[in-house]
């Protein structure tokens, strides 16, 4: 079962084509991280998805109805959080979750729900236009788990929320997903996708730019890590040794440092028990995961080796940081 | 399919209730009629109750359209501009669950205000003149009360179709302006131009039945017709209509032979009313169903 399909989904704004053609498919029971810098369109993807804005061409379904035209068959059985949204300042916290019940028609105990987003009971009933940026993204995730939803949909969740309450929100959304609710959630900041998600897909300028698993998207854009050995003896032979082993694709001495491109993560056991056989006498070892961060700029800015770039002379304090646009700005 | 209108109209009603909003406009009519009942009372000899009551209906026409505009033309645009609707449309409610709830919650708000400043003329009325003219102000009181609905209606129409507060506020402001200050060039002036003279006192009767397409009109003619007072509707003069005509109903300017035809009649007040009750809802409907959020 597909709990959000798009197909050709397409929103121009005059001449600033916001989406385009976007096909997307969100399997029932997963959790689907949909990740894009800001301005790349994942708003307004989701409006469409809620009806809130309506696409130039093409559509979407969700939960099997369409998004447009069956919007009122979809809204109670989806719990949303929006993005930009403000709560009702008079009305209490309570007051807000009392509301979504009633018109969810659901017996949820309202502070039940306030309890499971961090909601203290002093501040469920104080007036919500007294809330803080974090407090009011906590009430609106109340809120969407009024009757316990099929699917969330959930745009910039961690928006407002300090690290603890990010780590929060991600227990939330994983204990959610393991009760059989598909989530759907957007953000511009990788690592939070990364902790929860199944699957990501990532939107570039409109552009659906990449769909798969984190590891698998790792795989595909060749990311792999680096293995950095340190050796009694780092000769042209042991770089030889290494060089030659598949899942390797480079590998370079300099001191007593071996570095190795690795792009199968099995060949790292086989480098250290070659490098051994080989007569080689280990010191120590360092490996490093492509980080997601450099994972996202390849993919988001289309020119993988200049992010790739980018991402290393950033980390390399002795090499001026020319990559870096900000500091050409300041300079 | 549920209907959530009076979930909505419940919630806005209760969240309008805590602002100052609410009891600012009850104390403002409450105000107005204590004040003229007793200026009344204390200037006045010779004056009956029902005079009394009559003369509530200067104040209210007055005040109570603005009052309305005002607790209606933030209704949807508000929510919209703060980003709140996003969070109501994002549980089962839909946009006409909005537009209509909203409108109920607002009415109820002007309705609430209208029924204690009623209630408080009643209680005047016993003290102050010893009587109380019961159908004249059962009467009375449900004609202001549609009154203030039409104004209402009108401004939840305008904060429908329109995406900021300040082009709500902008429209509801010259729709009043166009009932209090400019109605008389619109309709004698157009009047002047086509025959390039003021209309006269019995006049062709297209002309009426236009001219008292105003609201304001509407309420004070009709309103007259159920109380003793002999109050005209308050509105800017330009002189293109004679001293006489000011004074004179829509009815009484028929120039044809016999009674004026129905909708002349005093009664027709609730028609024009009703008209400009439903049509800017129906506009805003429209235009809110389309809108992009």
């Amino acid at each position: 079962m597909v709990a959000i399909r798009t197909s050709g989904l397409t929103k121009r704004y005059g001449d600033l084509t916001a989406i385009a053609d976007l096909d997307l498919e969100v399997r029932e029971g997963e959790v689907f991280g949909f990740l894009g810098p800001n301005g790349a369109g994942k708003s307004t993807t989701i409006n469409t998805l809620l009806d809130f804005t309506r696409p130039t061409e093409g559509s979407a379904t969700v939960l099997g109805y369409d998004a447009q035209e069956e919007a009122d068959r979809i809204s109670p059985r989806v719990g949303v959080l929006p993005e930009g949204f403000d709560c009702y300042p008079r009305l209490t916290g309570r007051r807000h979750v009392e509301f979504a019940i009633e018109t969810k028609d659901a017996d949820d105990d309202p502070d039940d729900l306030l309890e499971r987003v961090g909601l203290a009971p002093e501040d469920r009933r104080r007036r919500a236009g007294e809330y803080s940026t974090g407090m009011r993204q906590r009430l609106a995730m109340a809120m969407a788990l009024v009757g316990d939803p099929d699917l969330l949909i959930m745009d910039e969740p961690s928006s407002g929320l300090d690290p603890h309450g990010i780590r929060e929100m991600q227990e939330l959304v994983r204990s959610e997903a393991d009760s059989g609710t598909t989530v759907f959630f957007s953000s511009h900041i990788l690592e939070h996708v990364d902790a929860v998600c199944d699957r990501i897909g990532v939107l570039n300028d409109g552009h659906l730019v990449a769909v798969d698993t984190i590891e698998g998207l790792r795989e595909s854009i060749g990311g792999g890590a680096t293995m950095t050995l340190t050796l009694a003896d780092a000769d042209e032979h042991a770089r030889e040794t290494a060089a030659s082993i598949e899942g390797v694709t480079a590998a370079s001495v300099s001191g007593q440092t071996l570095e190795c491109s690795v792009v199968d993560p099995l060949a790292k056991a086989t480098v250290v028990t070659e490098l051994t056989r080989t007569g080689a006498t280990i010191h120590d070892i360092r490996i490093e995961e492509v980080s997601l961060e450099s994972l996202f700029t390849t993919l988001t800015n289309g020119d993988s080796e200049r992010a790739q770039r980018s991402h290393i002379a950033s980390e390399d304090t002795t090499e001026p940081v020319t990559q870096n646009p900000d500091s050409e700005v300041a300079g | 399919m549920t209907s959530h209108i009076a979930t909505v109209a419940r919630k806005d009603f209760a969240d309008a209730g805590r602002s100052k909003l609410l009891w600012g406009i009850v104390g403002l009519f409450v105000g107005i009629v204590v004040i003229g009942y007793v200026a009344i009372w204390a200037t006045l000899d010779d004056v009956v109750a029902s005079e009394a009551l009559g003369f509530l209906n200067f104040p209210i026409q007055v005040v109570l359209p603005v009052a309305a505009l005002i607790v209606g033309y933030m209704a949807v645009v508000g929510e919209r501009q703060s980003g709140s609707i996003k969070l109501l449309l994002g549980l089962p409610p839909n946009r006409t669950d909005i537009v209509l709830g909203k409108l109920l919650g607002r009415i109820g708000v002007v309705v609430v205000a209208i029924v204690i400043a009623f209630i408080v003329a009643f209680v005047l009325s016993l003290v102050l003149f010893r009587s109380v003219p019961f159908t004249d102000w059962l009467a009375f009181g449900a004609l202001t009360v549609l009154f203030g609905i039409t104004f209402v209606g009108m401004a939840v129409g305008v904060s429908a179709s329109v995406s900021s507060r300040g082009r709500s506020m902008a429209i509801v402001v010259g729709i009043y302006m166009v009932f209090v200050a400019l109605w008389e060039l619109l309709t004698a002036g157009t009047y002047y131009l086509i025959y390039d003279e003021g209309p006269p006192v019995e006049v062709e009767t297209w002309y009426l039945l236009i001219d008292q397409f105003n609201p304001i009109f509407a309420y004070t003619n009709f309103a007259n017709s159920l109380v003793d007072g002999g109050i005209f509707p308050f509105q800017f003069q330009y002189g293109l209509e004679s001293t006489e005509a000011y004074q004179l109903t829509p009815a009484e300017r028929y120039a044809g032979s016999g009674d004026a035809p129905f909708f002349l009649q005093e009664w027709f007040g609730i028609v024009v009313l009703l008209f400009w009750l439903v049509v800017p809802v129906a506009i805003g409907y429209y235009r809110f169903q389309r809108a992009e959020l």
